[in-house]
């Protein structure tokens, strides 16, 4: 077998000359490398917050003189736009990953660990464990969070209580009892939305079930258990087969309802209980954006009989790029604009306080669930108290690995599959860990 | 000649190249993810896809979604294209009414159709209860049974005024002397719409078999709109397949190679429609 682009340089170098052959072309040239000034830092984000990340990018320009390319693109295409950009050697230097990418972009030799800047690695004592796990990869540290969040279970109370339950139930078991008397009185259909359309939200509520029925999908060794009917996905699985098939509290249409859609069911007033993700609770108690606004409340995960209270966490950060770690003076710069977004501004966590307060997005730092300004703002429309709590108990994703994308494929088809009678509960966890055993190998 | 090199060398660089380029990558194991090592497998891309059991279901569900799509297409466009023959009052309207759908983009289309289908606040639904015909709300793309039908129905929707319109214009040149001639020989409407219509429409036929047929099996817009090939793989195509190896996986190689089977199967397929119906025109 021949081998051509051995050497990451070549094809680089190859993607290089011909893009410059075509801006050339179109006289762009010019303006690209005027636009790559030496000392100004390339950032990249997705498309979230953007007003409120340019006026913070203009105070750090302000404050340090180094000036900043800020560019952002949507969400959805955000990992295939900037792996593109990091094969055809783009100039990168600040970018917001998400955890699920962290193994493969640093694998790929795309980005840096940030190990060597105590400036950065200084916050990881006010930081949560899962966020400061999420940014761990082979025993390095790839940078600074800004934003993280859980799977919270919300409730709307009036419901509750016109099934004259006094309060939220505490296990998966209570939650079937508690959901059967309500279709029984006609309260609620399908009383517990449950978001399992194949969409990149799904590993987040499939963790969230696996964690609190006491579950794993992959061991701390990164050997595949979720078949293992001890210690595995199986009890999970089958509170969700039994939920949607026997005890018909959870809508047989849950396989097309992504998290957005399941937002707006949940909001319509059409069900009881929802898994949704924690900073979802300011637009539910939203009266201009919610029916049963004012009557949500956040209760601790339902624990499965073997299980806990534990929930799954997901975070994003700011990554430092290998290209810009190569030059001692750009890295410097890159991790003070990692340390102005991630860590204090000016002495204080500006950013994330930012966020929360424009967005009601959640954060990894913990000392900011005492600053009396988010407490005053979020105890308008929720209990910050449990949201600490349950955030307390958040894990990190067990499943993230260079192909967790190729394994995600199958192992949402498998949980589907089995919602939908076509495959067993056992069948369709022996699917996921195969794939996951044969891709690991694969390497 | 020399008129003519700048426009050759604007379609070198914009179809020849990529199309060459992209059978070229087809050849390696080209994963974006893994960018230190890219060797030259020569065919190894396309015997992994050959030996993956979901390719071979998705070809089964691309070649069931064409053939409801395709039919259904050609038979309400030709009732389409017969009324819209006859003259009546309103006729114009209706022409303009019925384009409607063609102009409406896919992706418009498919957030359009997903709202309708939805099992919680769908117009379908909503519809059909109104209706009586159903006492409570049914699941509609989450039925594994009814997903691809569902899809199918969308697709034909938008896809039914251009296949009129082709039936129409082949329809108006049916020389009237034809019908004439029929009507002399004591032939009745439906013996003249058998004997003089349907075989004068065969170019038009075979032309929108062919057009309907290329685009079906390539469709990939409702797809990723209203399922994301889902649920448990009931509506995952060829088209589908591909986007998944390329955009999801980063798997640049095996994507190429099924995108070159897909334009194979295509051709093969244009090619048949040709030689059989061509034959008889």
């Amino acid at each position: 077998m021949s081998r051509i682009w051995t050497h990451p340089s070549s094809r680089r170098g190859f993607l290089r000359n011909s893009a410059a052959m075509g801006l050339a072309g179109t006289g762009l040239l010019g303006l690209a490398n005027r636009a790559q000034a030496a000392d100004t830092l390339n950032y990249y984000t997705w498309s979230a917050a953007v007003d409120t990340v340019k006026a913070h990018v203009a105070a750090f320009e302000k404050k340090y003189g180094i000036p900043v390319n800020y560019n952002n693109a949507p969400w959805a295409q955000f990992r295939d736009t900037m792996v593109t950009k990091f094969v055809g050697g783009a100039p990168v230097d600040v970018v917001w990953v998400s955890d699920s990418w962290l193994p493969e972009w640093a694998d790929a030799g795309w980005l840096a660990p940030v190990d060597g800047y105590p400036e950065i690695m200084k916050y990881d004592a006010d930081v949560d464990d899962f966020c400061n796990q999420s940014m761990k990869y082979k025993g390095h540290q790839y940078g600074l969070t800004y934003y993280s969040d859980y799977m919270a279970f919300f409730y709307d109370e009036e419901k509750l209580k016109k099934a004259g339950f006094s309060k939220p139930p505490e296990t998966w078991e209570e939650v079937v009892a508690q959901s059967t008397k309500m279709k029984q009185a006609g309260i609620s259909e399908y009383p517990l939305m449950l978001s399992m359309a194949r969409e990149t939200w799904l590993i987040e509520f499939l963790s969230a079930l696996v964690y609190s029925h006491g579950g794993r999908f992959v061991d701390d060794a990164g050997n595949a258990v979720m078949a293992d009917p001890a210690k595995g996905a199986q009890a999970a699985m089958q509170w969700v087969v039994d939920a949607v098939n026997k005890h018909k509290i959870v809508s047989p249409a849950c396989v097309e309802t992504g998290e957005l859609n399941g937002l707006k069911a949940f909001s319509s007033g059409n069900h009881a209980f929802a898994l949704i993700g924690r900073y979802r609770i300011r637009s539910l108690n939203d009266p201009a954006q919610s029916k049963i606004a004012g009557h949500v409340r956040q209760a601790l995960m339902p624990a499965g009989p073997h299980g806990s209270h534990a929930t799954v966490g997901w975070m994003r950060f700011h990554g430092m790029t290998a290209q810009a770690a190569k030059d001692r003076t750009r890295a410097a710069n890159a991790a003070k604009l990692i340390e102005w977004f991630g860590g204090k501004a000016d002495g204080k966590y500006q950013f994330q306080k930012m966020l929360f307060l424009d967005i009601g997005s959640g954060f990894g730092v913990k000392s900011l669930f005492q600053d009396p300004e988010i407490r005053a703002a979020y105890q308008k429309y929720s209990d910050i108290g449990m949201a600490e709590k349950q955030q307390s108990l958040a894990h990190k994703k067990d499943v993230v690995a260079p192909w967790f994308g190729e394994w995600d494929e199958v192992n949402g088809t498998a949980w589907q599959s089995a919602i939908l009678g076509k495959s067993t509960v056992a069948d369709a966890l022996k699917t996921s860990a195969q794939s996951w055993t044969k891709l690991r190998k694969q390497g | 000649m020399l008129f003519l090199a700048p426009m050759l060398v604007v379609l070198s660089v914009v179809a020849v190249f990529p199309v060459v380029y992209s059978f070229w990558i087809s050849l390696f194991d080209l994963r974006l993810t893994r960018p230190r090592s890219v060797p030259f497998v020569w065919f190894d891309n396309y015997a992994q896809v050959f030996a993956d059991p979901l390719f071979w279901t998705s070809v089964a569900r691309t070649a069931t979604f064409t053939v409801m799509a395709v039919a259904a297409i050609m038979v309400i466009a030709t009732l389409m294209a017969l009324l819209l023959n006859e003259e009546f009052r309103g006729r114009r309207i209706l022409s303009a009414v019925l384009l409607v759908p063609w102009a409406i983009p896919y992706v418009a289309d498919g957030l359009m159709w997903k709202w309708i289908y939805d099992s919680g606040y769908g117009a379908l639904n909503g519809l059909l209860y109104q209706l009586d015909f159903i006492d409570k709300y049914m699941v509609w793309l989450g039925d594994t049974r009814k997903t691809l039908a569902l899809i199918a129905n969308a697709f034909v929707w938008k896809e039914v005024p251009l296949a009129t319109i082709l039936l129409l214009v082949t329809m108006k040149s049916i020389p009237a002397d034809l019908y004439g001639a029929a009507k002399v020989d004591g032939a009745n409407v439906w013996q003249r719409f058998v004997h003089v219509t349907l075989p004068a429409l065969r170019p038009g036929f075979m032309l929108v078999m062919i057009y309907e047929t290329m685009m079906a099996v390539r469709h990939f817009d409702l797809f990723f709109i209203l399922t994301e090939g889902g649920p448990a793989n009931a509506s995952h195509v060829l088209a589908w397949d591909v986007y998944v190896e390329t955009f999801r996986k980063l798997s640049f190689g095996t994507g190429a190679a099924l995108a070159y089977l897909i334009a194979l199967i295509t051709f093969l397929l244009a090619f048949s429609i040709i030689r059989t119906m061509g034959k008889k025109l």
